[in-house]
């Protein structure tokens, strides 16, 4: 099954409040993927810096680690670490394929999970309540998010496997993805060829590999969703966002549900209506999304 | 009247409290604020009335026979699913696969339908005032379907004896799938079908196209090869 939930604010400045409604649209979904849940949130922009969130360990007991990562990157800003992750700032113009490659040499456990002007991805197995009462996503304000309940079908449970996936050493773009890339291994054969790293056996991996490749050669995103129906087979719904932009795209048979709902303020996307309802109270229809639709919003 | 409030409370002691209104005699039953949640007035076997006020998630309404369900608002997946008889209405729009396999009865849909509307319905009627997505109508045995705007891609694909008609543009017809001229019955069925369901609405009967089975999937002819490849 799987769960996935978006909300795009379309005004005001990065101040709404994106934690606490991702939440209560992840909650609604729980049931649909009671092996890990996670979101991707993108805050006020600052070109100047990098926000690196690192993986120290699977769970607990990476108080070392944390130490150890500082020790060798003295010059990072803001550094904190809580639960599994690290989290500090880096200099706007950092070459981030270095950067990972350094950090992720340290320690075989490390894996940098998101690297943005915006983005942050938090992610772990359990329930979204897990999620909140270890990170208190809740808090966290700004323009638009995606999150993601998973119930796993072919590849193991751990917090790398977790969604929403970063595309390593694409700033700021990150997804989230309900269903099965039947083309997976073909796909992952031919990136590999070329030197692209895969972090998991999870399929949906090449879904943001795939659109930071379509991004990296210059097209819209947009594009990148329309290439994506004749490129990925299987079945998808898929939920895409960067630092200013926010999409989707549902397979050519329709196969996995999302529903769309928007309005002057907002935009909100998920598997199922309840999530939407349980989470933004107000006057507004939802709809199913149709076959191959695409649909990208900028702010 | 009846009126059931569903804030913090699951579908199936929602679901309960409906049936006992009903074992106590009431004829009609008000839903309030239903959220979204799924299975919301399965297996209804009276002729009562179920007003929904809200969205509907998964299934509402499978199962029926008898009952008239009016949703204010849309409804998610498997709208209708086997109902043997009764009406639903529809007032925003619909997931995929709504009246996938009725029996009978009539499914009216004032918003658009998603994917696999109507697929293997074996009787009853279904009527959307808006748009159907892809693949509507699949393998359709009996049972009427009226989409009054744009059918999608896909349409009446290997049918049997079910007839489509929609009112303007089809995306792309399925295999097998024969688009006729309404005879002059059918064009008022047509009228009367919409004066009925979708009162209001200018359309008019003889602005149909039907589509219908081309019979050619219904018995194997190797001199047909070719028509079953694009099938298989």
């Amino acid at each position: 099954m799987c769960g996935i939930v978006g909300f795009f604010a379309k005004q005001g400045d990065a101040q709404a409040e994106i934690g606490r409604t991702i939440l209560g649209m992840l909650r609604a979904l729980g049931c649909r993927g009671p092996d890990s849940a996670g979101v991707a949130l993108f805050g006020a922009p600052d070109d100047n810096r990098f926000i690196v969130r690192v993986k120290l360990g699977e769970s607990g007991g990476v108080e070392s680690k944390a130490a150890q990562l500082a020790v060798h990157f003295p010059g990072v800003h803001g550094f904190s670490a809580t639960a599994a992750y690290a989290r500090f700032a880096v200099n706007g113009s950092t070459d981030l394929t270095r950067l990972s490659a350094a950090i992720e040499a340290l320690d075989k456990d490390f894996e940098v999970v998101s690297i943005g002007h915006r983005l942050e991805i938090v992610k772990q197995t359990g329930s979204p309540d897990n999620l909140e009462n270890t990170y208190g996503i809740s808090r966290l304000k700004g323009t638009h998010a995606l999150g993601h309940t998973r119930l796993s079908t072919e590849s193991r449970v751990d917090l790398s496997h977790s969604q929403p996936f970063w595309s390593h050493g694409f700033p700021d773009l990150a997804i989230v993805h309900n269903g099965h890339i039947t083309n997976y291994h073909q796909l992952r054969r031919r990136y590999e060829q070329r030197g692209v790293r895969f972090y998991t056996e999870n399929d949906s991996e090449v879904v943001a590999i795939y659109l930071a490749g379509q991004l990296q050669e210059g097209g819209s995103l947009k594009d990148a969703l329309e290439r994506m129906l004749r490129d990925l087979d299987g079945s998808y719904s898929c939920l895409v966002a960067t630092g200013g932009e926010f999409g989707f795209v549902k397979d050519p048979f329709a196969l996995k549900p999302l529903v769309m709902t928007e309005t002057d303020q907002f935009v909100a996307v998920a598997t199922e209506e309840i999530a939407i309802r349980s989470a933004l109270p107000g006057k507004y229809s939802v709809r199913e999304a149709q076959v191959k639709e695409v649909r990208v919003w900028q702010r | 009247m009846a009126e059931i409030a569903c804030a913090g409370r699951a579908a199936r002691e929602i679901n309960a409290e409906i049936r006992r209104a009903i074992a106590a005699g009431e004829r009609e039953v008000v839903v309030k604020d239903p959220g979204a949640r799924h299975n919301i007035a399965v297996g209804i076997l009276d002729p009562v009335t179920i007003r929904i006020l809200g969205s509907v998630g998964y299934f509402c309404g499978g199962l029926i026979d008898g009952p008239r369900i009016e949703i204010d608002e849309s409804a998610g997946w498997g709208l209708a699913e086997s109902m043997m008889n009764g009406e639903i209405v529809v007032h925003g729009s619909v997931g995929n696969g709504a009246a996938a396999a009725i029996r009978g009865g009539t499914v009216v849909i004032h918003g658009d339908a998603a994917a696999r509307l109507g697929v293997s319905i074996k009787g009853g009627t279904v009527v959307v005032a808006g748009n159907c997505g892809y693949m509507a109508g699949f393998m359709g045995q009996k049972g009427r379907i009226v989409v009054c705007g744009d059918a999608g891609d896909a349409f009446a694909d290997s049918m049997y004896e079910t007839v489509c008609f929609v009112g303007r543009e089809i995306a792309g017809l399925g295999t097998d799938a024969v688009v006729e001229q309404p005879s002059a019955d059918e064009i008022t069925w047509l009228d009367f079908t919409l004066a009925q369901h979708l009162p209001g609405s200018e359309r008019c009967g003889a602005d149909f196209k039907k589509v219908v089975a081309g019979r050619k999937l219904w018995n194997f002819d190797k001199r047909e090869w070719k028509v079953w490849q694009e099938a298989l």
